[in-house]
């Protein structure tokens, strides 16, 4: 650029959250309270400073250098009885000199359209007696009120990384991914990392200031072979900076290679999968040894979204789905065993992970929550108004993408535990089975009482031994059929980044962290078709 | 909402800055002003809830700038967007951005052009009928009041029903039933203008979009039940969606299981459309033939389905309600065949994957024509810039998106010859979760029955099919070359958070693989 017209003085970072904090807290606890029949009202504004690239088949293709910065409300607003209203913007360099202004009035929308349907729902309430006795106010189990800032935790600053950085390592990782085979007839890798700022007030007096880094690679390879193309690609990624892609990151569970290693391993093992045979499954349930990455997809479909409590109670109906854990508030699996003891199942955004916070999106203190605690369903994943509903105790799961969309009920780090036998022990006791390496993509039934689920890789496992490879191979089971038939679970656990989990209206694609150690079970095998 | 004047202004100026600039070579600028509406619906008579959960909106605007530019390194092109400016000092910023991402792609050809088959219309077209004031000025009563609306539809059906008051004894214990209502309407409002070098004059467009999706259930019956509508217009919407889903799930009660087998069956809409845009179109995309990541590698033109099988997407056809006279890259819509006659007849593709494809060594071979010979069938008619939930976004590059997808059999058939045709089998009305489970190559997919379905005896509709009881395992090539009718009535089709609809009709196919799931389920 040469000619440069009159120059705007002011660029959106997360910095600029600062000159506002305090009139936005005032605006929400203060003068948001004094809306007639307003009960409640919460904000969120957020700044994302991100950069990235993507390559194909060795080749820049693409990187950009941005911010986002958007916002939402909710407000909880009526007479004789109550209702939500949301608004959510996007914002930009014009409005930080407006910023007050433009929230107010996303305010008053979003207690407008609270006012509204608290009145309708008055109405249905009279029209309809009897079935609308189950219409009530929408109240929020009370959560403490904090006021706290949490930094972000990285080495290398994302926004100091160089564009060129991130160029460089998306071609790299593809160039990686094609040294592993001349039948590799297309790669794509992308880099990129970002620095989120995220405020949150309520009119409870709530004044959370939360940031976090987070740095992620994709890579994808697909292989010409004798059965056909075969197509594999995988996410790497954690709360942390640059140093994710440059040096890997290793720490209890999370055993992450460098970007470089990752690609590497992902195009041999393409490779690899496309010159097996296509999987011939036997007609009958088979003893299968599935390894921690196969068990982060299946503990993130069986075990995860079933026990998010919007799901339980009927709200994701329309889409996302039912819970079989839960038919009404006196019929249902808590308390009850629908997993071998040796299964153990918890949420926890306290550990380290793709899912970790202090604070959810709705100010609630992050704790751990355990699902299965010996095979026995213990706890659901809840926001404030479900955990009203049930009357339990909120345990901080409610999370949105981004701040203009409406938080959900969602997993956080959420994994199997892990048991105390050496995975190659579990594998050596099996005389004739399946050792399934690698999740690739889930089909589940619609409470999640039934799956299927296809892996990267089938082994035989012959006298203890793995033996032949074969792809496009996976299993199947009934939920709780599985689950009870779980006999060993492994000392190994891993917890890998789940990138991209849809949900909602519009779909919000969420982060989170799954994982879990190496698992023997009970299952029927499926191959092509 | 933005004006269209004020995009068209926004673009004529920052394209007027942005060209002037030394080191630009050729740039575009797109400007949008767009909001999504949604009202979510969540009514349990067995659970505390609140009938209508979320009235919610989000919205933007801005401007998206593709460029590119002369530099030391050699040729380079990027892209950049600024929200919420539609100054001069906007454009800049995003000019900066685009500046600043600029990489040298080897495949880049140059920015759209009018060089592809599609050639614009030689005077202005009247605009297309999927505009209506009424639904772009509605506001958050408006959307509160389509939320109720649903809500009241589904209530009055379910309160007037002979079965429900027969089951349940009394109108008092009727919420004991476990009745259920989610769902949403989702309303669209999108404005755009766009300019480029190779295309200076400004083009603008707006759009909108109504769209229901409601699911009913009968919860203790194991019944479930769907409506659905979609229109551009206000007056489309009725809430009718709800009373429909809530008439179907009492139809459905007392479902019955069926064993694990291959089954001749009628796939509605719902599922015809679903299996259509999860497992089918992914492999009929320009950039995954570039990719070699689609089933259909080397058959451009080639028989892949049953002779009786059209499938076309038309972004320029009268009166459906997604249809837009240009794409996000200014080009003109059109109507793509797909499929016709069984042959695999064209692809969905934005300009860059076009002009990528022209030059590839390997074109000939993936697409198994020479692409310079088949330049109508993969002409750039659906790049477009989606946002979230639809709409046409600024901050987005464009990619090959659907608009109207339809498909047409040949005969013609009425439900009762599909019915006659299928014999004994299975009627499926709604799916789920129905992905490609070994990639998009094979063709494989799994997903479960979960609603609207019935066995069919002796050509008749029999009891209902209990839901959430069976898995389908099949592979799409499969179906497509074992169908035995297709339905000439089609259903506008709507997605899961997006705008694309698919005109769908039922399709009987023979052999279709289910497999009986979840018996521990009676017990639970």
């Amino acid at each position: 650029m040469t000619s440069k017209p009159s120059r705007p003085a002011t660029r959106v970072s997360v910095e600029s959250l600062d000159r506002f904090r305090a009139n936005l807290q005032s605006l929400v606890a203060e003068k948001a309270k004094k809306l007639p029949s307003l009960r409640y009202c919460d904000l969120r504004i957020e700044v994302r400073e991100e950069k990235g690239a993507l390559a194909e088949n060795g080749a820049e293709k693409a990187s950009s250098e941005d911010y986002t910065f958007d916002f939402g409300v909710r407000a909880i607003a009526g007479r004789r009885t109550s209702a939500s209203g949301y608004y959510g913007r996007v914002l930009g360099t014009t409005d930080l000199d407006r910023l007050e202004d433009v929230v107010w009035d996303g305010i008053k929308q979003a207690y407008n359209r609270a006012r509204a349907s608290a009145r309708e729902k008055s109405r249905a309430m009279g029209c309809f007696p009897n079935l609308g006795s189950s219409l009530t106010a929408g109240d929020l189990a009370i959560v403490p009120v904090h006021q706290d800032t949490i930094p972000a935790i990285y080495s290398s600053d994302p926004r100091q990384v160089p564009l060129g950085d991130t160029i460089a390592m998306a071609v790299d990782g593809c160039k990686a991914m094609q040294s592993q085979g001349s039948n590799i007839v297309y790669s794509a890798a992308s880099a990129s990392t970002f620095l989120l700022r995220e405020l949150f007030f309520s009119s409870d007096g709530a004044d959370i200031d939360q940031s976090f880094a987070q740095t992620e690679g994709f890579a994808i390879s697909i292989c010409s072979g004798e059965h056909g193309n075969f197509e594999l690609y995988d996410f790497t990624g954690h709360q942390r900076g640059w140093e994710v892609l440059t040096d890997g990151y290793t720490k209890g569970p999370i055993v992450l290679p460098n970007f470089i290693d990752f690609c590497k391993k992902l195009g041999a093992d393409a490779v690899e999968v496309s010159a097996a045979p296509p999987l011939k499954p036997p007609d009958k349930e088979v003893t299968v040894v599935t390894n921690p990455h196969f068990n982060t997809l299946l503990i993130h479909e069986v075990v995860g979204h079933p026990s998010e409590l919007d799901r339980a109670l009927k709200y994701e109906t329309g889409y996302a789905g039912r819970s079989w854990f839960l038919k009404d508030m006196q019929d249902n699996q808590l308390g009850k065993q629908i997993a071998s003891p040796m299964v153990t199942a918890y949420s926890d955004p306290t550990m380290e992970g793709y899912g970790s916070f202090k604070y959810d999106h709705e100010g609630t203190p992050a704790r751990r929550a355990y699902i299965l605690r010996n095979g026995v369903l213990e706890e659901f994943l809840n926001n404030r108004q479900t955990a009203a509903i049930m009357g339990v105790e909120c345990n901080g799961s409610a999370r949105s993408t981004e701040a203009q969309l409406v938080p959900l009920i969602r997993m956080t780090n959420t994994i199997f535990g892990p048991g105390e036998q050496d995975p190659q022990s579990i594998i050596s006791e099996v005389e004739d089975g399946y050792y399934i390496d690698g999740h690739r993509t889930p089909s589940i039934a619609e409470s999640r009482e039934n799956f299927r689920i296809t892996a990267v890789k089938v082994y035989e496992i012959k006298n203890g031994q793995l033996g032949r490879l074969y792809r496009d191979g996976g299993i199947t089971s009934d939920s709780r059929d599985y689950f009870m038939s779980i006999d060993a679970v492994g000392n190994d656990l891993r917890v890998n980044p789940i990138p991209n989990c849809g949900k909602g209206q519009p779909m919000q694609a969420k982060r989170m962290s799954n994982g879990g150690p190496t698992m023997r079970g009970v299952a029927r095998l499926t191959g092509p078709g | 909402m933005l004006s269209l004047a004020s995009l068209r202004r926004a673009v004529k100026d920052a394209l007027s800055f942005a060209s002037s600039q030394p080191d630009v070579i050729e740039v575009e600028v797109f400007a949008s002003a767009g909001a999504n509406l949604t009202v979510r619906l969540n009514y349990t008579s067995h659970i505390p809830s609140n009938g209508v959960e979320e009235p919610k909106s989000t919205e933007g605007y801005g401007l998206g700038i593709r460029a590119t530019f002369r530099t030391p390194n050699g040729i380079k092109t990027g892209f950049g967007s600024e929200p919420t400016d539609l100054s001069v000092a906007g454009a800049e910023r995003a000019l900066e951005k685009a500046h600043a991402g600029a990489v040298a792609d080897a495949e880049f050809v140059s920015l759209p052009k009018h060089d592809s088959p599609q050639q614009p219309a030689l005077r202005d077209q009247e605009p297309l009928a999927n505009y209506n004031p009424a639904l772009m000025r509605i506001g958050g009563k408006g959307l509160v009041d389509a939320g109720w609306s649903m809500m009241h539809r589904a209530l009055d059906t379910f309160q007037s029903s002979e079965d429900l008051m027969g089951l349940a004894g009394s109108a008092e214990k009727m919420s004991e039933l476990g009745l259920i209502l989610g769902g949403d309407v989702v309303m669209l409002q999108d404005r755009m203008a766009i300019g480029s070098t190779h295309i200076p004059k400004i083009q603008t467009e707006q759009n909108t979009l109504i769209m229901s999706f409601a699911t009913a259930m009968i919860e203790t019956q194991a019944s479930k039940g769907s409506g659905w509508s979609v229109g551009s217009q206000l007056a489309d919407f009725t809430g009718e969606a709800a009373a429909e889903a809530a008439r179907n799930a009492i139809a459905s009660m007392d479902g019955e299981r069926i064993p694990t087998g291959e089954y001749n069956v009628i796939l509605g809409p719902q599922a015809v459309a679903e299996i259509l845009e999860w497992v089918l179109m992914p492999g009929l995309s320009l950039d995954m033939f570039f990719a070699g990541a689609s089933p259909f590698m080397g058959k451009l033109g080639q028989l892949v389905a049953s002779e009786d099988f059209n499938l076309y997407d038309d972004g320029a056809a009268p009166n459906l309600p997604t249809s837009k006279s240009i794409t996000d890259e200014g080009l003109p819509t059109g109507c793509t065949d797909l499929i016709r006659n069984g042959k695999l007849s064209g692809l969905l593709s934005d300009y860059y994957n076009y002009q990528r494809i022209l030059n590839d060594a390997t074109g000939r071979e993936k697409l198994g024509t020479n692409p310079t010979s088949a330049l109508d069938m993969i002409s750039p008619r659906n790049g477009f810039r989606p946002g979230n939930g639809g709409g046409r976004n600024f901050a987005s590059t464009p990619g090959a998106v659907s608009t109207n997808l339809v498909i047409e059999g040949n005969r013609a058939n009425t439900q009762e010859e599909l019915l006659q045709l299928v014999g004994n089998g299975v009627y499926i009305g709604r799916i789920w979760y129905t992905y490609p489970v070994n990639g998009t190559t094979s063709g494989d997919f799994s997903g479960t029955i979960i609603g609207d379905s019935y066995l069919i005896k002796d050509g008749k509709f029999a009891a209902p099919l209990k839901p959430n009881t069976v898995r389908m395992n099949d592979n799409v090539l499969r179906l497509i070359n074992n169908i035995l009718g297709i339905a000439s009535q089609h259903r506008a089709t709507v997605r899961w958070s997006s705008d694309q609809v698919t005109w769908a009709p039922e399709i009987a196919v023979s052999g279709y693989g289910l497999e009986e799931i979840s018996e521990y389920m009676e017990g639970v």
